[in-house]
């Protein structure tokens, strides 16, 4: 049976499930997160899925705003595309006011974040749909798993966040500001997305209906995140923006992706043992 | 406050003749005589307050929105509270309450979305504005919403039902605590709503104060008392819904 290979390794880390030690507790984690991308490097499904969403919506979005790309020129002179509203009544030109850093910054979210929700549940899925569940609850506890299953989310969303924000960039014009803070805040972002995509995809699995629930139980959670988000966004894309702004600013967004991670490691085993 | 009343067991042959509303006469008499008093003192009681409108008159709504807007949040707290218990615990009665308190707050969050965009349209001009408030309370009606759907996905899966919709909960409590402490404070968002009015005891007059607290009362004991008659509704059917099950099976 070519669907135990897949549990083989995780059976060998727990040698000894009668007395979990912290050692072996990561090596069951990241053993986990090995199997996944092991089998999903064999088949890419969820690489191919949500990398073809992804591309197909920013597709949709480069047409969608040519009609916003016309306003770029007069806006050369405005640092970091921020706009400064006095000029548009100085100038009297339509500049758009909604499509400045912030908006685009806000628009990459969205679309990163459907991506997420288009393809994160696989993990889950997929174990329930093979019926490799009931293995995989035998051979590790329930903390490793969550574990296991957030760092192989987070390390998919990074791939595909690399991939998709310059070329997102390169389509709206969107500034990188400081780019230690823009990767920063990369990083908060991904971590909030990755770690509400799992908890929720372990919900929706369980909950034994596919994407539509996924979609719905995932997205609400996401419009607070998005707030702080664009909140640190805005910091970023100040000129002259202060180190303690960006401090608080990124730090609570950070502090989002903290609280969810603890709601989540606290929770999953209700969610995931029988 | 309030007493739960006994429920009769099952078994006894005069609990299927017990109404269900015997020994709650006297929280329909207390509370409908608090309602009528917040109503009459919301108009007659209470003055026009200053900046509001050239007559005052829309600062009347603080009456019936601000408790229906405390409510809609504590009734997602004691459906949290609920829900770990139920976690913790394992009894269904816990599950029962916690899914009967979300679905009321579902129910008072969507009359402080009216209630608080009527207001809007009169003294602000326009019935959304994207205030954080307006915001946060559009995101609740959301999260509500989606546990409601969660619920709903889960309604014939009784077996994870209560375990499921306890962890979402608990999810998306950090999305709900952001919105009461957070986001009204972030910089990035700005307000409409007057900040801190009704904490500073000197902002209001005695006639507001004189309506405002029984308002908050009465509102709270309606919430106590709804939440007694669906967690009775709930029992009931699921007690119905057992015995037409053993009949069916004899």
């Amino acid at each position: 049976m070519g669907r135990h290979v897949h549990t083989a390794g995780l059976a060998v880390a727990a040698a000894d499930p009668v007395r979990p030690s912290r050692p072996g507790w990561w090596r069951q984690a990241l053993a986990l997160t090995g199997k996944d991308i092991r089998a999903e490097l064999r088949t890419r499904v969820a690489m191919s899925a949500v990398g073809v969403f992804t591309f197909a919506a920013l597709m949709l979005l480069a047409i969608a705003t040519e009609q916003l790309r016309d306003a770029q020129a007069v806006r050369q002179t405005v640092v970091y595309g921020l706009l400064d509203r006095q000029s548009v009544a100085v100038t009297g030109a339509d500049l758009r006011p909604a499509w400045d850093a912030v908006g685009k910054m806000g628009l990459l979210w969205v679309l990163l974040s459907f991506a997420a929700f288009s393809g994160l549940s696989h993990s889950f899925v997929h174990e329930e749909e093979t019926g490799t569940v009931t293995a995989l609850r035998l051979s590790a506890p329930a903390g490793a798993i969550y574990a296991g299953k957030l760092l192989f989310n987070l390390l998919l969303l990074f791939a595909i966040a690399a991939v998709v924000t310059p070329v997102y960039m390169l389509i709206t014009g969107m500034p990188a500001g400081t780019p230690g803070v823009l990767a920063l805040l990369m990083l908060g972002g991904c971590g909030g997305l990755a770690a509400t995509a799992t908890i929720v995809a372990a919900l929706a699995a369980r909950a034994g209906s596919g994407g539509a629930l996924y979609g719905a139980l995932g997205l609400p959670l996401l419009v607070v995140f998005l707030l702080l988000l664009l909140n640190a966004a805005s910091g970023l894309y100040t000129v002259d923006a202060s180190v303690v702004r960006i401090i608080r600013d990124v730090g609570g967004l950070f502090s989002y992706d903290v609280l969810i991670v603890a709601v989540s490691a606290l929770t999953f085993q209700y969610v995931w043992e029988e | 406050m309030m007493t739960t009343t006994s429920t009769p067991p099952a078994s006894s042959p005069s609990g299927r003749k017990t109404a269900p509303i015997q020994g709650a006469w006297w929280k329909f008499v207390l509370v409908g005589a608090l309602m009528c008093y917040v109503i009459y003192g919301a108009f007659f009681i209470a003055g026009g307050a200053v900046g509001f409108g050239h007559s005052g008159d829309p600062a009347r709504i603080v009456f019936f929105h601000v408790p229906v807007a405390v409510l809609s949040y504590v009734c997602y707290a004691v459906g949290a509270v609920y829900g770990v218990l139920f976690l913790r615990r394992g009894k269904p009665l816990d599950d029962v309450k916690s899914a009967s308190s979300l679905e009321l707050g579902f129910v008072f969050c969507i009359l402080a979305t009216i209630t608080g965009s009527i207001f809007a349209g009169v003294q602000w001009g326009q019935y959304w504005n994207w205030d954080p408030r307006e915001t946060s309370i559009a995101i609740m009606l959301l999260l509500y919403a989606s546990y409601l759907v969660l619920r709903s996905a889960l309604a014939d899966n009784v077996a994870h039902r209560g375990r499921l919709s306890a962890v979402y909960v608990l999810v998306a409590l950090v999305p709900a605590t952001f919105l009461i402490w957070v986001v009204p404070r972030i910089p990035y968002v700005q307000s409409l709503h007057p900040q801190n009015v009704i904490a500073n005891p000197s902002n209001t007059s005695p006639s507001y104060k004189a309506v405002l607290f029984p308002s908050f009362l009465a509102f709270t004991m309606l919430y106590v008392w709804l939440l007694q008659v669906r967690v009775r509704f709930i029992q009931l059917s699921e007690r119905r819904a057992s015995r037409r099950a053993e009949q069916r099976g004899q």
